[in-house]
């Protein structure tokens, strides 16, 4: 049941943030069973914060890129740390794993940046495709919210955008990377087949406002993004 | 043991909603927070350097724009100085005019706006909107979006909106760059509809000027403005930017509106553990201090948030009742989903719906809700005859009217036929005559047949590049035998020479004769004045298709 | 804010109070130079509007043409384009004094900037939008567009350009900034 898992989750995040603002002291015990009906993954939304990042290493900062067969995978500042999973549970290993993977599909090489400066999901596109080699990038939000920029683009205009993160599924981000790889090389996709549920506002926007506060507050002014090596 | 009672109630629509106890932090309330500023005012040397207990050297470019331009400083001090209980109350008191309340609330900061409308309860507000309210005749504006993009779909659904009596139509893209089809699929459709209703395409903020320029719409209404420095940032603006762009538009003639609402800076990470409402009441004076006519308004696309928490659905009324007394255009929002409950998104909706306000719902969708690209709206086309029928009920004019089958059959063929035409003169890709049959009779996009979308997108960005504008939709409409469809269309671009329609609240009778605050003056005085439902406009309200005539039996 | 002329001088001040580079003090808007420059000179109120059907004759297309030139025999035989369908800083202002005579000063305020923009292409208005938006402009790129307001006869959106160079430096929202 939706509404009982989403009071639990966002009990979790609440504490999370609490803790994190020194509020609480105490480690919650929870269990959840977010991900049986809805989420691919199993995996615990309370983050563990010695859990196993090690996926994904954070480099030095990122540097313009000169190829033109790569797309930039933008993702948020908390993206892989503390957070793991999409809003409805899809882990961020996963996610990246079928965004390179459809990039690859195409013959195009995938580079992976994190951005601190912001946390909005355009910013953070905006950053990737500045230093993009082909000026496409995808970008991430923690929660999942994915958007496909280029650079000649106006920060909130898009090739695609992919505004339901309750929606995205393991296939959709496959399918978001082989897009951004057609567009990387001068083709005219067939948009991304768009999903709408009307219902997922009522169900997630104040979940999905809190994991954003939760990411906003990893965002670091005036950062300049980093490179990050994943193994996927 | 486990209640039965409790396990039928876990099962109920209203326990899908997604709650959230207040978090007066991060501003996860909704109104009346403790942490909301105290109002003050100083004025020394023609300036404010004291506003809601921040000094000017503290300002933020909100802070800075609202000193600037949103307060008028004849009478600040007495307004001020007055009790906040007293200006509701004279608000609520029927033989005051509305002049005397607007002539005060011009004057006073947006921490005392607060405190005015934080007094009041919803009976209150309501009867203080059916007073505030610029317009004298309320209206409706209808969302007319599908998942495909599908032009002729958007075509026919547009045409039957217009029928059904929205005064304005708003669409939006599923993908970006099939703007310029949709922004004239609505056009075409509808006009074929009713002539004289207003289009608009929502994009990012200059792509939707630029459409604007060109004649595919007629007025924009996704301008965004935030209570918080960090969100309209983000949001790629400030006041001044926005400000800028408020005048670009009405230097082309075009109407426009801005549009907020409460919880958009919660929604967006920012909302400086400000409540909701005080947030808004900022950008409500931004778009004041802007001189934009009007906002369109009441959490919007974040309802969810407010909805979420204690007396949320309150402080969205308080926010479209802070636009009125400012004496702003309200489109009063109504139109995104925020519960799987019918009588909570009922009772939310009967706030605006009762009293009236410019436009009820910002947009209504007039297609089935799967195919709302503003995803998913309040009301949807299979609503249409609830909505009518509580009209009917309660004597009140929700800015529709019951519709035929064989009308809306009629007017979706014409628009389709209509698009069909165009597409062809324009040399986009055919609109075939299966097509044009599914459109006449589909409920929504699973009755349409599949286009070729990278063709669509394809032609799309061409016909920008050819620079194509809205005369030559009125040649290609009238060399393709639709000239009376030519005609309207000529007649809404006409619009932007003579400027009437920029005026606050202003819509279109199907003759073209403009209808606005300034000739359509809210009077409202008490019992028997203001708009009140009779002569025609009840004699359309009441008549419903089904009712049975008792002579007939 | 009382008047068009006070908001100036509200602007003009908050700038004096920014930067002591730019104190150049404008008095009330320049009239434009365009041929109907004289509905300004007339009081107009609420029982001009709407303007379309009380003063057609205010509205003048240029070439000796009115709003009655615009009609689909004239479309179909060429003779209109879109630029024909635009709005005149005349009839702006003129908008702006029945807005005003309304209670709504600031749309006023509004219009006048407009009027003005009449004079700016289509292009150059979308850029200068875009240059005022956050990160994009330097101090010196926003001080340079407002001089070319200037030399346009836009005054009024010079100054408003210069308040936001001056805000932006304050609050960080220039290029570089982020």
């Amino acid at each position: 049941m939706m509404a009982e898992i989403n009071r639990d989750v966002l009990r979790s995040i609440i504490l999370d943030v609490l803790q994190e603002m020194g509020g609480v002291h105490e480690a919650p015990q929870f269990k959840t069973n977010i991900g049986e009906s809805t989420a691919p993954s199993a995996a615990p939304r309370h983050e563990d914060p010695t859990g196993d990042d090690s996926w994904l290493q954070t480099g030095g900062p990122a540097q313009p890129g000169t190829s033109a067969d790569e797309v930039v995978i933008a993702v948020g500042p908390a993206f892989g740390r503390s957070q793991r999973q999409t809003i409805v549970g899809v882990p961020h290993q996963e996610v990246i794993r079928q965004v390179v993977a459809g990039i690859e599909e195409e013959g195009l090489k995938a580079r992976v940046i994190r951005v601190y400066r912001s946390s909005d999901v355009a910013a953070v596109a905006v950053e990737g495709d500045s230093i993009s080699g082909s000026g496409v990038c995808i970008g991430i939000q923690s929660k999942g919210t994915t958007l496909i920029h280029q650079r000649d683009l106006q920060p909130l205009s898009n090739l695609e955008l992919f505004p339901q993160a309750p929606l995205l599924t393991a296939e959709t981000y496959r399918a978001i990377g082989k897009n951004a790889a057609k567009y990387a090389k001068g083709e005219s996709p067939t948009p991304v087949p768009t999903l709408n549920d009307q219902m997922a506002r009522p169900k997630y926007q104040a979940l999905s406002a809190l994991l954003h506060i939760k990411e906003t507050k990893h965002v670091v002014k005036g950062k300049p993004a980093d490179e990050v090596r994943v193994t996927v | 043991m486990k209640s039965k009672r409790f396990e039928v109630l876990s099962q109920r629509p209203v326990n899908q909603d997604g709650y959230v106890k207040e978090w007066v932090e991060e501003g996860f309330i909704a109104m009346e927070s403790p942490q909301d500023p105290k109002p003050s005012l100083k004025i020394e040397g023609g300036r404010i350097v004291e506003l809601d207990g921040k000094r000017r050297e503290d300002f933020d470019l909100i802070d800075t724009f609202i000193a600037n331009y949103g307060i008028v400083f004849d009478g600040a001090q007495q307004a001020m100085a007055m009790d906040s209980k007293d200006i509701a109350n004279m608000m609520l008191t029927p033989s005051v005019p509305r002049e005397e309340i607007v002539k005060i609330c011009k004057s006073i900061t947006p921490a005392k706006m607060l405190e005015v409308v934080s007094s009041m309860n919803v009976v209150e507000m309501m009867q203080c909107m059916q007073k505030m309210r610029a317009r004298r005749t309320m209206a409706n504006q209808a969302h007319v979006t599908n998942v495909n993009d599908n032009p002729v779909q958007i075509a026919a659904d547009a045409a039957e909106g217009a029928l059904r009596g929205f005064a304005e139509e708003e669409t939006t893209v599923a993908v970006a760059r099939y703007a310029p089809l949709n922004a004239i699929s609505l056009l075409v459709g509808s006009q074929c509809g009713r002539p004289g209703v207003l289009t608009q395409c929502s994009l990012e903020e200059a792509t939707e000027l630029e459409l604007g320029m060109r004649g595919f719409t007629a007025y924009a209404e996704t301008i965004s403005v935030y209570g918080t420095e960090d969100v309209f940032t983000d949001g790629d603006d400030t006041p001044w930017s926005k400000g800028f762009l408020a005048s670009a538009y009405a230097s082309r003639g075009l109407k426009m509106r801005f549009t907020s609402g409460t919880g958009s800076e919660v929604q967006m990470g920012q909302a400086e553990g400000k409540s909701m409402l005080y947030l808004e009441i900022r950008c409500l004076y931004i778009t004041k201090g802007a001189g934009v006519q009007g906002i369109q308004n009441g959490s919007v696309s974040c309802i969810g948030i407010p909805a979420a928490v204690p007396s949320g659905i309150r402080a969205v009324l308080a926010e479209n009742l802070v636009a009125a007394m400012l004496d702003l255009e309200c489109a009063s929002s109504n139109d995104q989903t925020f519960s799987h409950s019918d009588l909570r998104r009922t009772a939310r909706t009967l706030m605006q719906f009762a009293p009236g306000t410019d436009f009820i719902c910002s947009g209504y969708s007039s297609t089935p809700n799967y195919d709302n690209m503003f995803a998913g709206s309040n009301w949807d086309a299979e609503d249409y005859d609830d909505w009518t029928v509580i009209q009917r009920d309660l004597k009140v004019n929700g800015g529709l009217i019951p519709a035929r089958e064989e009308e809306v059959v009629a007017v979706r063929n014409k628009a389709a036929r209509a698009l069909q035409a165009l597409f062809k003169a324009l040399g986009l890709p055919p609109i075939t005559d299966q097509e044009v049959e599914a459109a006449t009779y589909a409920n929504g996009s699973k009755d349409m047949p599949p286009r070729d979308k990278v063709a669509d997108i394809k032609a799309a960005q061409d016909l920008l590049n050819r620079g194509v504008t809205g005369v030559d939709f009125v040649k290609g409409l009238a060399k393709e035998g639709h000239p009376d469809v030519a005609q309207s269309v000529l007649n809404l671009l006409k619009q932007k020479i003579s400027g009437d329609y920029l005026q606050t609240s202003a819509i279109f009778d199907r003759d073209f004769n403009v209808i606005s605050a300034i000739n359509n003056r809210n009077d409202y005085q008490g019992v028997g004045t203001g708009y009140r439902v009779e002569g025609e406009d009840w004699e359309r309200i009441k008549d419903i298709p089904n009712a049975i005539d008792p002579r007939d039996i | 804010m009382a008047n068009e002329l006070e908001a100036l001088i509200r602007q003009i001040v908050s700038e004096i109070e920014g930067a002591k580079g730019n104190t150049t003090q404008y008095s009330a808007p320049h009239t434009s130079s365009t041929p109907n420059t004289t509905v300004v000179d007339r009081v107009v109120t609420i029982k001009d509007y709407p303007i379309a059907k009380k003063h057609p004759e205010w509205i003048d297309l240029g070439q000796g043409r009115d709003l009655s030139h615009i009609t689909m025999d004239n479309v179909m035989a060429g003779h209109i384009t879109m630029d024909d369908l635009k709005i005149s800083p005349s009839i702006l202002k003129a908008q702006g004094q029945i807005a005003k005579a309304g209670g709504r000063d600031q749309i006023e305020l509004n219009f006048s900037r407009a009027a003005e923009m009449t004079k700016v292409s289509d292009k150059r208005l979308l850029e200068m939008y875009n240059a005022l938006r956050p990160y994009r402009s330097s101090k010196q790129e926003l001080l340079d567009i407002a001089s070319e307001l200037d030399g346009l006869g836009a005054p009024i959106c010079a100054n408003f350009v210069r308040e936001a160079a001056e805000n932006y430096e304050r609050r960080k929202k220039l290029k570089g900034d982020n």
